[in-house]
């Protein structure tokens, strides 16, 4: 067979692999031979680097010269919740630099938790002259100064995806950046802006047709958002800005007029924004409800009205003061559903419990396809858990926020049997986060039965070091772990050292590993980046090997310790294999 | 010197097997101490090396210490009465989290649990928008009264006086914010409110500018901005007579 396959010329081997079209799979047959590495290689077009600091750009290029389209990700996911400081790294600018030097045409680029500056973004914006498509996600670094380049320069832009990203907002109307000749726009979202100028927006939208996503900030009020539609009938993305009448809240003329053009709107499909609503506007939407498949953002008592349209919902986001009663209504309307994100009402403290488990049985039993479920409560049992874990066997994401160490509040127990049923049932399950009180047990059933599992969040873990091994033995297909305020140490971490080159990362924060277990890692892994993140800069590096490490961050790399690393954090592989580097201070 | 802090947690069922520390063969071992110290907690550099004595004089840990009471009761992991939470470089939170001692609890009567960093997992932004709208909430009172359901939260209350100063007059008042959705019904009362003080004058309300504060202390025509940014940010409002 394998001789068979040499005779065929590179062209065909080509054109088989255009059809494969996934990262994994495209990997997998990149290893299969030298000569399918090579005709691979030169064809892919879309690489995805999970963490920006396994590989250089250099590398990058040399293997992937064709690259079209780069996904690159930064911090670690911890660095969502502070939990990382600010200047950690996940620079942008020296891969925009390579790419821009070795003349790749680039035309997509998707960024999460990455530093992006200004002048990244302008240089970016002038190196590639086919660029399509920015998506930056959970980054922080630049302002509008930056935008506008990119509004400017980038004369086939047909995406600029903005979400969750901390920018600066100068006085510049970076939207009036985009020339006239832009008519190319496909989706535009600036929903984490405070500001913008509404009439670029309006004459922007106006000039592109092609628009089918566009998500707008709080600064786009009612009477903006109706002669906006009346541009884009042809949306079927819609972010709403602020949904409040700004001049007169008895305007029922605008409201009207808003019915009438949504009407006209007959794509959207996924609706979200609505950051303030006013609620007799809302009956505004209803018509598009019957088609929504996803909705985020609709509080309060109306959106238990527009629930019940919504019976082709696919993804639901909202807040918990939905409470258990709007999670009723959810569940015995939206059959289809399977994804559901619930987020507090109430972030800090504790306080009013919105939900409960009640509601997550309730949907459970009224919507069988759920595969995803994000869900903040105060309180769980493991009856409500086994249930949810009879109704739904099809999750691949279940992310529960519990406050830490919180039993089962009806029989005391720990949680363990609750998330048991849940690994055991969904034998597809790649994501998992748990929380509230467990112990080594649930550790062992992730290990018996999550063979799908493919990052792990553990938050305020107690007992021995067992559960940790449970899960490092267990999960084969274990990628990120990430650890914090638990008592796992050293003898978890140093197990199996070799695990950590099968996985992406390994995070352990506030745990007991010390900082000689960290160096036992680095000195017997050389294709780690061990780094410790020290913030309390009493801490020597020459001192006892028995301190404990505040925050450990530990990733495969081939590309050796990373030169960008700021003072606090000690890349143990650069410290040890220095000269002089075991005896100076950092 | 052994630090012994430890917020108890509720006690489990007795009987449980789960918690039997002896079920899986755990081992209570000298990591106790530092688990009754907590993980949150960053001790001075002197602390470090009081814990290492410790470890190397063998003296009783935690769980030695106190086995006869802990064997057939459930001991679930103690939490520190009090975290440090280190001022973080560029903390991106709401200034109000920021307090050096906060006291963590899985007691969920306590209010106002600042508690752990980066607890719950939410990320900032969120937190922020929440915030915004809590206070945007308790000016929209129809959609709580609907919900049955009281937005208000702890930090903002459902009524909101400001300090009113009509120029020429020289008592000021105050008027509750809260009642009012635009700008009309609110100077319509303001205009009400001052009306007995001067029945000398023509009291127009064509004839006074409404003007207000702001957060960061800047006075500015209310009719320039939008309601909503108005009622978010105002602090104090003054009526000046209008020039024409």
């Amino acid at each position: 067979m394998l001789t068979m396959m040499n005779y065929f010329p590179d062209e065909v081997l080509e054109h088989v692999f255009d059809f494969v079209t996934s990262h994994r799979d495209r990997n997998a047959v990149s290893l299969v031979c030298k000569l399918w590495y090579n005709v691979e290689r030169f064809r892919r077009q879309q690489v995805f680097i999970g963490n920006c600091y396994a590989i250089s750009p250099e590398r990058l290029i040399a293997r992937f010269p064709g690259v079209k389209a780069l996904t690159l990700k930064g911090k670690p996911h911890f660095a969502d919740f502070n939990l990382v400081p600010h200047d950690w790294g996940g620079y942008v600018q020296p891969w925009i630099e390579a790419l821009a030097r070795s003349r790749i045409g680039l035309e997509e680029l998707r960024l999460k938790r990455m530093v992006v500056s200004d002048e990244s973004l302008d240089v970016l914006s002038r190196s590639f002259t086919n660029f399509k498509s920015l998506v930056l996600v959970s980054c922080e670094g630049f302002t509008t100064d930056g935008l506008a380049a990119i509004a400017a320069n980038c004369r086939f832009l047909r995406e600029l995806d903005l979400q969750e990203n901390e920018i600066e907002e100068k006085k510049n109307h970076w939207l009036c950046c985009f020339p006239d000749s832009c008519t190319s726009l496909v989706s535009l979202n600036f929903a984490c802006l405070k500001e913008i100028n509404l009439a670029a927006l309006e004459r922007l939208v106006a000039r592109n047709p092609n628009l089918k996503g566009l998500k707008l900030n709080r600064a786009v009020p009612l009477e903006a958002l109706q002669r906006i539609l009346m541009r884009a009938p042809q949306l079927v993305d819609l972010g709403t800005g602020s949904f409040v009448l700004d001049r007169d809240p008895d305007d029922f003329e605008t409201y009207r007029k808003l019915r009438a053009t949504i009407l006209k709107c007959r794509s959207i499909r996924n609706l979200s924004g609505f950051l303030e609503a006013a609620p007799r506007c809302l009956p505004a939407i209803y018509p598009i409800c019957l088609n929504l498949s996803y909705a985020a953002g609709i509080n309060g008592s109306e959106l238990i009205k527009l629930i019940r349209l919504c019976g082709k919902l696919q993804r639901l986001w909202i807040l918990d003061c939905i409470g258990d009663e709007g999670l009723e209504v959810v569940a015995s309307t939206c059959k289809d559903l399977q994804e559901l994100r619930v987020f507090p009402c109430h972030p800090v403290g504790a306080g009013h419990a919105a939900v409960t488990e009640t509601g997550l049985v309730a949907i459970s039993s009224g919507c069988p396809k759920l595969n995803s479920l994000l869900y903040y409560c105060q309180q769980m049992t493991n009856a409500a858990l086994i249930a949810v874990a009879k109704n739904c066997p099809n999750f691949i994401r279940f992310t529960l926020c519990l406050d830490p160490i919180n039993p089962d509040p009806v029989t005391m127990q720990p949680l363990d049997e609750g998330f048991g049923a849940i690994v055991r049932s969904s034998k597809r399950l790649q994501r998992l986060s748990l929380s509230g009180l467990f112990t080594e047990r649930v550790f062992l059933y992730i290990g018996m039965y999550a063979e799908q599992l493919e990052m792990l969040s553990i938050a305020f873990a107690g007992e021995s070091d067992k559960g940790m091994l449970y899960v490092l033995n267990g999960c084969k297909k274990l990628r990120k772990l990430e650890i914090r305020d638990s008592s796992f140490g050293d003898m978890a971490l140093l197990r199996d050292v070799g695990k950590y080159e099968t996985m992406r990362s390994l995070w352990m924060s506030s745990c007991d590993v010390t900082l000689g277990g960290c160096k036992t890692v680095a000195k017997k892994m050389p294709r780690l980046n061990v780094e410790i993140i020290n913030e309390n800069d009493r801490m020597k590096f020459a001192h006892e090997d028995n301190q404990k490490v505040e925050k450990m961050y530990l990733y495969r790399t081939l590309v050796g310790p990373r030169e960008d690393a700021p003072e606090f954090v000690w890349t143990l592989e650069k410290l040890l294999f220095t000269p002089g580097g075991l005896l100076e201070d950092q | 010197m052994e630090l012994q802090l430890g917020l108890a947690l509720p006690c489990s069922n007795p009987t449980s097997k789960a918690f039997d520390l002896n079920y899986y063969g755990f081992e209570a071992n000298k990591k106790e101490v530092d688990h009754v110290i907590g993980p949150c907690y960053t001790p001075s550099y002197e602390d470090i090396n009081d814990i290492i004595n410790i470890d190397n004089n063998n003296k009783r840990s935690f769980g030695q210490a106190f086995e006869n009471s802990t064997r057939d009761r459930v001991v679930p992991r103690t939490l520190p009465l009090l975290l440090w939470n280190n001022n973080q470089p560029n903390e991106e939170d709401d200034p109000k989290d920021l307090e050096n001692h906060s006291l963590f609890a899985a007691n969920k009567n306590v209010g106002d649990g600042d508690g752990v960093v980066g607890w719950p997992p939410i990320k900032s932004w969120r937190k922020r928008l929440c915030h915004e709208n809590q206070v945007d909430r308790a000016w929209n009172n129809n959609q709580m009264v609907e919900n049955g359901y009281v937005c208000g939260g702890r930090r903002a209350s459902n009524s909101m006086y400001v300090k009113v100063k009509m120029e020429g007059v020289v008592i000021a008042r105050k008027v509750d914010l809260s009642q009012h959705h635009s700008f009309e019904t609110l100077t319509d009362t303001l205009m009400d409110m001052f009306r007995k003080w001067s029945e000398a004058c023509e009291k127009n309300s064509n004839n006074y500018k409404l003007i207000y504060q702001d957060r960061e202390g800047d006075w500015l025509f209310a009719q320039d901005v939008p309601w909503r940014t108005f009622i978010r940010s105002v602090q104090r409002l003054k009526l000046l007579k209008s020039s024409d």
